[in-house]
């Protein structure tokens, strides 16, 4: 019991930091791609204290309060199954379609604060959103299903540990096409151009974001800061074959290796998702619809269909 | 008295008691009556079917034989019945205005425990009748051409399971169940050795066209879901949460029927896809496509009784689809959501009910901010959205992460993806409905709303706890289905499901659900005080609001939707057969207009015409 507290602290202080760390990283990659010096790596944080620490806050209800609660809690709650190493805690449970499911159930929290405000630009965020949400669906869907006819089971864990055997998954012709398809679909699910579309600074006014100010901003920044680890994380136990390190005669020290081999993975997709969305301006949401559609659906579906003879 | 033949009968006599006393108070008494009586003798009557499998009853009734037979499937379709009926009747309390509607109400109610209990084909079409007819009285009332609609597709439905049942009693001799089934088997058998068989290749499949056009229409199953959406709506909205949460299962049963009855025969004769048998994967596409035209026009409907008549359609789509896959698994996770889809939409059903009830409006544009004014109302909403969307603790995750698993673990990728694409438009209607009804501006009409009344808020009650409680511990209804197999085809425990490939528990979620929240509660505690703002204080682009402002999108909201989905949405079914429809009136006019054309001397001439082919055949 104090063991399973112990990791599921740890686990939660290092997300929260390695997320934030990595929002430092988009802007000091973007800033350096527009040959900008940019903040410092650790912004990110300093922003966000500055946001917790506001004096007043505003509310428009019990819903905008407890939304953002549970898009935090619920993140948290999706941390918690996915393989990391050796720390993780529930990883026995790290169900595939599970993980997908947790992933975008913080998206419903944020939903209903931003609605709840009654704002007319968090209204036509959430739409946006929705519909970017109802795109991806259609390639993440036939991802999934790639990876779970390819290996035979939905257990994110065993996935990892066949990969320690047979290579990581993207060397196998169908799942290459499943990742191809996953990396485009974690553009938008990072929201990052092409596909911020639910965002959309200086188009809507950040969207579902508008209202949020002090601490529910806060929240949310911290909220983001996991996901965004979450989210690597997963990508890097499916596709680039996870960390299971055991040279080392010293548990601790396989744990801070492995710990080590998923960071620079994690940091691997996080710059794909940089370099594609500095050099690419937004689309508009019926775009983003058709463009997902068309190519990622066609290549997950061939990976699918390849992954299931 | 048999206890089957109360169950069968008490709701339609408690509603011609209802119906024919009509004194406001006792009918509402007497309804209420008609539905728990059958529910209490279902629980009473569990542990014997738990003990024994089953529960016979034969009635012999003017030269015919009625068998009745309750098994652990029908036990929990009848449950299904029972419970849900029981919270519509509720709701009914509060909704209904005269006998009339209490009477058909609980005959449909009759119709639907029939179907499930009775064990032989012509049982089955009697109550399958007296279903459809309860049900189409209730929309009659409120709407003649949707009710109208709705019987000429049963009736058609209706029909073909009658030349179904006809071709079956013309070889096999006998409407029971079990003959027709050993009839079948022995045929299926005699197959594989090359042997003769009763019924040739092109019957069996014409049997099963004819069986899946009686219980597609019945289910809603795409293309034959035309119906649903204006009958769901044109009807005292309690009602609908029994017309779509229990009605809409008699089609489901019906599919499992095809199984029970003709299965192994179809397997043998026509093969299977991979894993799946052939005929079950037409089942099971249609399902798919059903999924996908369910969620999408819902996204895009306006008022709020059609967006969960489609969503409707849509839900019975997963269950198609487990049901079409064919394995034990998929069954099992086709009945797990239909019990899921019946605790969630007949909730649903019965919040719009309390709407409209309410406000008297059923639009999205004249809705808005009702959250504050009905928290009760609100929190059922939230449980059912939650359910309905698979959001995980609810029960409508763990059914729906079944018909994931079992479809996809069978190596069937377009009808993986096809359900997970229903998943995400599931959760898009529903966000639709929350942003319109719930939050936003409130338009001062609705200023003075109140809360549920009474009744409808212990029907929701009811099923919203349901809504938890299977959420939490799924294993609570998986290791009842599988009893039907009599097999543990879903293991684990009462909290965890696990089907070999893949493990869920419900309360581990829940736990750490509980731990997240609370480690996000103490951030937000952790900083400054809030001050709550009004509607109006709002960010509009740095210009001061009034209430005379419209701020909330309650029109079109999905229109880059309908847009990106213009093509598609030029073909409808509908319109197709309102064609047909038309064509059928225009024949039937001009026949009337050459054939009776009032001149004495055609008429002669037909006689003529007759007597000459008469003598032609030498008569």
């Amino acid at each position: 019991m104090l063991e399973v507290a112990l990791k599921a602290l740890f686990l939660l202080i290092y997300a929260t930091f390695v997320g934030f760390m990595f929002m430092g990283i988009i802007r000091k990659v973007s800033a350096r791609i527009h040959r900008r010096v940019g903040p410092p790596l650790y912004q990110p944080i300093l922003d966000t204290i500055k946001l917790l620490s506001k004096k007043t806050n505003i509310t428009h209800g019990l819903i905008y309060d407890f939304g953002i609660i549970y898009a935090l809690g619920a993140t948290v709650m999706a941390l918690f199954f996915i393989p990391i190493g050796s720390v993780s805690i529930l990883r026995a449970y790290g169900d595939l379609i599970l993980i997908t499911f947790l992933l975008e159930i913080p998206m419903l929290g944020i939903m209903f604060a931003a609605m709840s405000s009654g704002n007319p630009w968090a209204g036509l965020g959430a739409q946006r959103a929705l519909l970017t949400l109802l795109a991806i669906q259609i390639p993440l869907g036939f991802a999934i299903v790639a990876l779970a006819e390819y290996y035979g089971t939905f257990s994110t864990y065993q996935i990892v540990m066949a990969q320690q055997v047979s290579g990581w998954s993207i060397i196998h012709i169908p799942l290459l096409l499943a990742a191809i398809a996953y990396d485009i679909v974690l553009q938008a699910m990072f929201g990052k151009e092409p596909f911020d579309i639910m965002i959309a600074p200086g188009e809507i006014s950040l969207g579902p974001m508008v209202e949020f100010g002090g601490k529910h901003m806060g929240i949310l920044q911290i909220q983001h800061a996991i996901a965004l680890f979450a989210e690597t994380l997963f990508f890097a136990n499916i596709f680039l074959g996870g960390a299971v390190v055991t040279v080392f005669a010293s548990p601790i020290l396989n744990t801070i290796a492995s710990l080590g081999i998923l960071l620079i993975k994690q940091i691997a997709v996080l710059m794909v998702a940089i370099f594609i969305g500095n050099i690419f301006p937004r689309f508009t949401i019926d775009q983003a619809a058709k463009f997902y559609w068309k190519w990622p659906t066609i290549i997950a579906a061939l990976g699918a269909i390849l992954a299931s003879l | 008295m048999n206890e089957l033949i109360i169950i069968i009968f008490a709701p339609l006599i408690a509603g011609v008691i209802a119906w024919a006393l009509d004194i406001k108070g006792i009918r509402e008494l007497f309804g209420v009556a008609g539905a728990a009586i059958p529910l209490a003798y279902l629980i009473k009557l569990y542990p014997t079917v738990d003990a024994e499998g089953m529960i016979q009853y034969t009635l012999n009734f003017a030269d015919f034989t009625f068998e009745f037979l309750l098994t652990h499937m029908s036990w929990i379709f009848a449950m299904i019945a029972g419970v849900v009926g029981l919270a519509a009747v509720l709701g009914m309390v509060s909704t209904s205005k005269n006998g009339y509607e209490w009477l058909f109400a609980l005959m449909s109610l009759t119709g639907v425990y029939g179907i499930f209990i009775a064990y032989d084909l012509l049982g089955f079409f009697i109550f399958w009748e007296i279903m459809t007819f309860g049900s189409f009285m209730m929309v009659l009332k409120y709407n003649r051409g949707a009710s109208l609609k709705y019987f000429i597709l049963s009736v058609i439905g209706a029909y073909a399971m009658l030349i179904a049942i006809g071709l079956i009693y013309a070889k096999v001799g006998s409407f029971a169940f079990a003959d027709i089934r050993s009839a079948f088997y022995r045929d299926a058998l005699s197959l594989t050795v090359g042997g003769p068989t009763l019924f040739s290749r092109g019957e069996v499949a014409f049997i099963f066209g004819l069986f899946l056009l009686a219980f597609g229409v019945k289910a809603g199953m795409f293309p034959l879901h035309v119906w649903a959406p204006d009958a769901y709506s044109e009807t005292n909205q309690s009602y609908t949460a029994m017309f779509s949460g229990v009605l809409s299962k008699t089609g489901v049963y019906g599919f499992i029927l095809i199984y029970i009855l003709i299965g192994y025969r179809l397997l043998y004769e026509f093969g299977t896809i991979r894993t799946v048998p052939k005929f079950g994967y037409i089942i099971a596409f249609l399902g798919g496509l059903t999924i996908i035209v369910g969620g999408l026009l819902a996204a895009l409907q306006e008022d709020i009784r059609k967006l969960f008549a489609y969503s409707s359609i849509s839900q019975i789509g997963y269950i198609l689809v487990g049901i079409g896959v064919g394995t034990a698994l998929s069954i099992e996770a086709a009945i797990y959501h239909a019990i899921s889809h019946a605790l969630f939409k007949g909730l649903f059903f019965l919040i719009v009910a309390t709407i409209i009830y309410r406000t008297g409006k059923t639009e999205f544009k004249d809705m808005g901010g009702l959250a504050e004014k009905m928290p009760v109302t609100f929190a059922m909403a939230f449980v059912a959205i939650l359910s309905l969307a698979g959001i995980p603790p609810l029960v409508g995750f763990a059914s729906k992460w079944l018909i994931f698993e079992a479809v996809i673990s069978q190596n069937m990728p377009i009808l993986g993806g096809m359900v997970f694409f229903g998943s995400a438009i599931g959760f898009v209607y529903l966000i639709r409905f929350t942003y319109a009804v719930w939050f936003g501006q409130r338009p001062t009409d609705l200023d003075d709303t109140k809360d549920a009344p009474l009744p409808l808020a212990i029907g929701m009650g009811i099923l919203a706890v349901l809504n938890v409680v299977f959420g939490i511990a799924p294993g609570l209804v998986a290791q009842e289905l599988n009893k039907i197999f009599g097999r543990e085809v879903i293991g684990g425990t009462i909290w965890e499901l696990n089907i070999g490939v893949g493990k869920y528990n419900g309360l581990l979620i829940t736990v750490w659900l509980v731990v997240g929240l609370l480690i996000a509660a103490i951030v937000y505690f952790l900083g400054a005080g809030v001050r709550k703002v009004p509607v109006t204080d709002t960010y509009q682009s740095g210009n001061p609001v009034t209430m005379d402002y419209n701020l909330t999108i309650r029109r079109n909201f999905f229109l880059p939707l309908k847009e990106a989905l213009s093509f598609w949405l030029r073909i409808s079914f509908d319109r197709f057969y309102k064609d047909i429809g038309k064509t059928v009136e225009d024949f039937a006019e001009t026949m009337r207009n050459y054939v009776y054309n009032g001149n004495a001397q055609s008429y002669a001439w037909y006689f003529a015409i007759v007597l000459l082919i008469l003598a032609m055949w030498g008569v």
